[in-house]
This record gives C-alpha cells, sequence and structure tokens, in this order.
C-alpha cells in the first residue's frame, strides 16, 4: 500500500517523496501494486515506481531507493523528512521506521492491510501512543496472507489523506488513534490510543 | 449486563466463531469477558496475545497485558489483531 499512498502524495503535489521497496517486480505483486506493471516485470520496482511517480507530476521530487532501510539508513531518511509513512510487510520494518520518526520527532503514519481488512495509526511522537507502545515486541511474523488490492488501495490513499492533512494544517488527523476499515463487514472502529509509560522507544520524549 | 463483542484485523473470519454479544454479571470485568470468550475454543482458535484490546472505543493494551477494569452495561470489547500487510 506505500505504493496507492506514493501515488497520491505525487498526484496531490506533496514537494518531494522519497520511496524505499526493494526487490524485482513479480506478478503475484500486480494485484495491489498500483505503480507495477506486467511491463516491468522481473525488474527492480524502486526504479519503476520512481519513473511512473514522475510520470504523474513534473512538479514532484522522486527519490526511489531500491532496498528497505536499516535503522541507520531510516534515522538518516528521517532527518531528511517531514513525515513517514510506513506500509512495508514486517512489524521488524514497520517498528524500525517508528523509532526512526520518534528520534526524529516527526509524524509517523502506519497503514496495514490483511485481506479485506485495513489498519491505520497516526503518530505524533511525545505526545501520543507510538507503534512500539502497543507492540513491545513484533507480533509474530505471517509469510503468507491474503491481499484484495483495493484495501491496499483504499488504506494507502487514506495514509496519504492523513500525511496531506498534517502537513498542510488542515482538518483534524487521527492523532493518537488506531481506524480499522474492515471490509468483510463493512465496519469502520476508531480507537483511542494509550501511550505505554516504559516504552523503549517514546516514553522519554 | 450486556457486552458486545467485535474482532476484527488479522484472521477477522475468527469474528464468526465468537459471540456478537455475551452476557456478565453486574461488576464483570475485562478478563471475566475474555475468559468467557475463550473457555471454549479448540487450541487452532485461540486469539493471538498480541490482539490489541479496547473498551467502547478506548486501548487497554493487549491481550496478553492490560487493564482489568470493570465493565459497563452496552461497553463494546474490541479485538484487534495484528495487522501488517504491505
Ligand atoms: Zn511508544
Amino acid at each position: 500500500m506505500g505504493g496507492p499512498a506514493a501515488l497520491m502524495l505525487t498526484m496531490g503535489g506533496i514537494g518531494r517523496v522519497i520511496i524505499a521497496h526493494g526487490g524485482d517486480m513479480i506478478s503475484p505483486d500486480l494485484n495491489r501494486q498500483v505503480l507495477g506493471s506486467e511491463r516491468v516485470l522481473g525488474r527492480p520496482r524502486a526504479e519503476d515506481f520512481g519513473d511512473y511517480l514522475r510520470s504523474m507530476n513534473q512538479f514532484v521530487e522522486v527519490e526511489a531507493i531500491g532496498h528497505e532501510p536499516n535503522a541507520t539508513e531510516a534515522a538518516e531518511l528521517a532527518e531528511r523528512c517531514d513525515i513517514i509513512l510506513s506500509c512495508p510487510p514486517t512489524f521488524e520494518e514497520r517498528l524500525r521506521l517508528n523509532r526512526a520518526a520518534v528520534e526524529a520527532g516527526i509524524p509517523f503514519i502506519d497503514a496495514a492491510q490483511w485481506g479485506m481488512t485495513g489498519t491505520l495509526i497516526v503518530v505524533k511522537p511525545g505526545e501520543t501512543a507510538c507503534l512500539e507502545c502497543l507492540y513491545p515486541e513484533p507480533p509474530p511474523f505471517e509469510e503468507f496472507f491474503p491481499v484484495v488490492g483495493a484495501i491496499s488501495a483504499a488504506t494507502g490513499s487514506l495514509a496519504a489523506l492523513e500525511a496531506i492533512k498534517i502537513l498542510s494544517g488542515t482538518g483534524d488527523p487521527l492523532w493518537g488513534k488506531m481506524l480499522t476499515y474492515d471490509g468483510y463487514r463493512g465496519k469502520v472502529t476508531t480507537v483511542q490510543l494509550q501511550r505505554r509509560a516504559l516504552c523503549a522507544c517514546c516514553s522519554s520524549r | 449486563m450486556k457486552i458486545q463483542i467485535s474482532y476484527t484485523g488479522r484472521s477477522y473470519q475468527t469474528a464468526a466463531i465468537l459471540p456478537a454479544e455475551i452476557t456478565l454479571d453486574d461488576g464483570g470485568t475485562v478478563d471475566d469477558a475474555l475468559h468467557l470468550l475463550t473457555k471454549d475454543l479448540a487450541d487452532d482458535q485461540q486469539l493471538p496475545m498480541s490482539c490489541l484490546l479496547a473498551v467502547s472505543g478506548e486501548h487497554i493494551g493487549t491481550l496478553a497485558s492490560h487493564t482489568n477494569q470493570s465493565l459497563q452495561d452496552r461497553d463494546e470489547l474490541i479485538l484487534i489483531a495484528p495487522v501488517a500487510g504491505g
């Protein structure tokens, strides 16, 4: 869902987008990777995703990184960004990006999906719960899980909307909340998240 | 008192094996509700311990670690299994 999020930010004229994604484009991912196509199968994803984003808005600067950032790189990237949107497939990567955002003191939006359900968490470091407040330890990794492209696009777009609201100072961002859209039942749930006093990531901030 | 139950997130089909509403004695707590919900689940149906818990929109922790607060009639106990799909 990083693809639809990056696409909406680029089309919205966000200024500069840095997208990080490792690996080559593979056909099973075509059900949700809106920046890819059958034309680029077998090629490094980030490079083609960057080209596609640039083709959508000449006024937006796009930087494409062809691997998932490690902790050091994530911290360096956070220093160059105004906000981080977290859309990788593992909690380890999400928690790494959360920590980079908290340490840099910039907003963090976590967007995730499973089947027909999408979740969104919006963090204001030092003021609201961070991702590590919720998950001090990464929940078990699930290698194979269902993906419906429609929920990836919807959740990625909502993440972009939250970023646009925060960066433009418009509306009421979902600070400190988790929004869940259960598409299987057509039900929206919003939960006010609680900071954890002993959070190793954010409690000292 | 009546407590509404919502289960979502990963493996949301699990909701089909949980009741939409349970009845607790007055003064019943989150743990009383969780015991009632999970006591008849088979081993392969158990809820993930990293499931987030909320009561009527307020997050109270995870299944493994949460505030065992008293519930009120018509509270909604929300369980959100962790989701990390990109
Ligand atoms: Zn925290």
